[in-house]
């Protein structure tokens, strides 16, 4: 379970950025007052344009960057209290992810399993089902520069999942892959939710919104302007189309 | 602890995959000096047999007489002697390489030589080329001895007649010790120069290169601190430029070996190479490679690829390097000031220690010195990766 609660980020803004963008604050407010609830065993998406706040909001969940102000805890565990702790529930994926180009997928999971404490046992029964699941058993021991994306973004899958966490981060995960590789990723969302864990996942593809998540939320110049279920979001619908409803509160909120 | 050496080992098998590192950080270590030494020994070598065997030209003008050194030095192998008549075309030919060198015998020169006074010549020779020079003043030397010896024997004097005194000159230094004095700075600038590019290449891999590849993320969800994996890195960082300076020494002394440099000098080598040197090398060497590396992460951690890192970097190298060059300046030793600056004050200490007259107190000065240098720079160093807006730029 993820809670979110008065989320605010600020940056301090250099002389050049300020010149660069034609103002005199001091900070760019990059979230401002965000919270949401994400439960387990239910998909939410974090809609927004680009620009909007959806990395910065996936980056304080993940812990990487430090909330200016605001909570969020990651299965009960205050981030800022206990950063490690909630780590090791934590998995982080986008469509970028990189990886180690010197390293075999074996090496890359068996170093992401210890920095998470995963035991032996637990690491090969782990490391074998993702094998096999996904279908990567001819290439583990092959340095990882040598493999295709795909090839590559199943590795990342493994490595996001090796340490079986509780909440799975997706910050645009299907960004810049390829239809085949991108349904890796839609059907590692799915096995997710049947696994009861908590799946948060940023996306500005509409269809691809309404194809898995159950809650949602549309952040716009680091605010919400609408949370809710899929279900709320599309009985409250006034355009005709997913994509023109999501447009025309992004628009609204301008 | 165990966080850190996860990172550190995982690092470790990054860099050692990476040809980069193999080719820089051992294999040219390893290789360059007995690689240098090889082929400057063989080029000179080559060469000097090649000029001892060349035949020189040497023009000459006699000026009406007929000189008996002429005669003497025509029977020399590898000299040609012709005869000129006009200077100005001997000067001419020497400068327009068409001869090597040319001699010209004033008007009187046997007059004088029999009357007992100085006979004068001239010779006229290139500067540039020395080497053909050297030969010809060396053939000359050789002459004025017989003619001195036909004075003597004229007189029924002997050599000591001209050369009144005979002064014994008895040198009280060691060959280890004129070998400290005028090499010993040589040792420390070897090994700090290795030990600054062997940090560079891991220092930007691991940091700009972890952010350009975003890897970076990852590593920073994961559950361990951002001091562990500052720590991982930092020791891979000081290892592999303490490794890398480490392989240059050796290939150094392979290169002195294959040189098979006389017994003596060896057997000084060996004595100055002592297990108290290197190990008081290596106790100056760690703190000062942790320095390197606290240097060079903040740099790497706020560049955005391997490339700007390495294009500041790269520069920042000679930088360090040039107060290493220190130990060649005669004159410059450790003391109360020099102890207190960096990478000086390591050379200067390894010269003393080399030398046998190191100061306690200043080794101790030194190395309590570098020590809060390192601190500082490893501090700025995780301060730097602490930031947010640096590490994920």
């Amino acid at each position: 379970m993820i809670k979110a609660s008065n989320l605010f980020k600020e940056f301090k803004l250099s002389k050049k950025q300020k010149q660069e963008n034609g103002t005199s604050e001091e900070v760019y407010r990059a979230v401002n007052d965000v919270s949401f609830e994400c439960k387990p065993g239910r998909i939410f998406s974090l809609l927004g344009p680009n620009g909007a706040g959806k990395t910065t909001t996936l980056r304080m969940l993940s812990t990487m960057v430090v909330p200016t102000r605001g909570t969020i805890e990651i299965c009960g565990i205050d981030i800022a209290k206990n950063p490690n702790e909630a780590r090791k529930r934590i998995g982080f994926l986008t469509g970028s992810t990189g990886l180690y180009e010197r390293l075999t997928p074996d090496e890359v999971l068996k170093y992401f399993a210890d920095l998470h404490d995963v035991s032996k046992d637990e690491f090969e029964k782990r490391k074998e089902h993702y094998y096999t699941l996904l279908n990567m058993h001819d290439f583990r021991s092959k340095k990882i520069g040598q493999l295709s994306t795909g090839m590559k973004q199943k590795v990342s899958i493994a490595r996001t999942m090796i340490h079986n966490p509780d909440v799975v981060v997706f910050d645009e995960p299907t960004s810049g892959l390829d239809v085949i590789t991108s349904e890796n990723i839609i059907t590692l969302i799915r096995n997710c939710k049947e696994e009861n864990k908590t799946v948060i996942f940023s996306s500005h593809i509409m269809t691809e919104v309404d194809l898995l998540c159950d809650d949602l939320a549309i952040i716009n110049k680091g605010k919400v302007v609408f949370e809710g279920s899929m279900e709320q979001f599309r009985t409250g619908m006034k355009s005709g189309t997913l994509t023109g409803e999501f447009i025309r509160i992004v628009n609204q909120s301008n | 602890m165990k966080k850190i050496l996860i990172i550190a080992k995982k690092e470790f098998l990054d860099m050692f995959r990476d040809k980069r590192t193999m080719i820089r950080m051992i294999l040219i270590p390893l290789l360059i000096f007995p690689l240098i030494m090889n082929v400057v020994t063989r080029i000179q070598s080559s060469v000097s047999k090649q000029q001892a065997a060349e035949k020189l030209t040497v023009g000459y003008i006699e000026n009406g007489q007929t000189i008996p050194s002429v005669s003497r030095m025509k029977t020399e192998p590898n000299f040609e002697f012709i005869t000129y008549s006009d200077s100005a075309t001997l000067q001419n030919d020497v400068a327009s390489k068409k001869i090597n060198l040319g001699i010209l015998y004033a008007k009187n020169y046997l007059t004088s030589y029999n009357e007992g006074k100085q006979a004068n010549y001239t010779v006229f020779y290139r500067g540039a080329d020395a080497e053909e020079f050297g030969r010809f003043e060396e053939l000359l030397e050789r002459e004025d001895s017989v003619l001195i010896d036909g004075r003597m024997t004229l007189m029924a004097k002997n050599y000591s007649y001209i050369e009144p005194t005979n002064g014994n000159f008895v040198n009280l230094s060691s060959i280890k010790e004129i070998l400290a004095k005028y090499a010993g700075g040589m040792l420390p600038y070897i090994f700090m120069a290795f030990l600054f590019m062997g940090c560079m290449l891991p220092a930007i891999d691991l940091f700009a290169g972890e952010k350009e590849r975003g890897t970076i993320e990852t590593l920073l969800t994961s559950p361990v601190n951002r001091a562990q994996i500052l720590i991982g890195k930092l020791i891979v960082v000081t290892s592999i430029g303490l490794m890398s300076a480490t392989i240059a020494l050796i290939g150094l002394f392979i290169s002195l070996n294959m040189l098979q440099a006389d017994s003596e000098m060896m057997t000084a080598i060996n004595s100055i190479l002592s297990p108290t040197l290197i190990a008081t090398l290596y106790i100056l060497l760690i703190p000062l490679a942790f320095f390197f590396a606290g240097v060079m992460i903040p740099i790497s951690v706020y560049s955005r690829s391997f490339k700007e890192a390495q294009s500041i970097l790269t520069p920042l190298n000679i930088i360090m390097v040039l107060p290493a060059m220190a130990g060649f300046f005669p004159g410059v030793e450790l003391d109360y000031v020099t102890a207190f600056i960096p990478i000086v004050n390591v050379v200067l200490a390894t010269k003393a220690i080399m030398a046998g007259n190191a100061d306690f107190v200043l080794i101790a000065i030194t190395f309590i010195s570098l020590i809060l240098l390192a601190t500082i720079a490893i501090w700025i160093a995780f301060r730097q990766f602490g930031k947010e807006s640096t590490i994920l730029r």
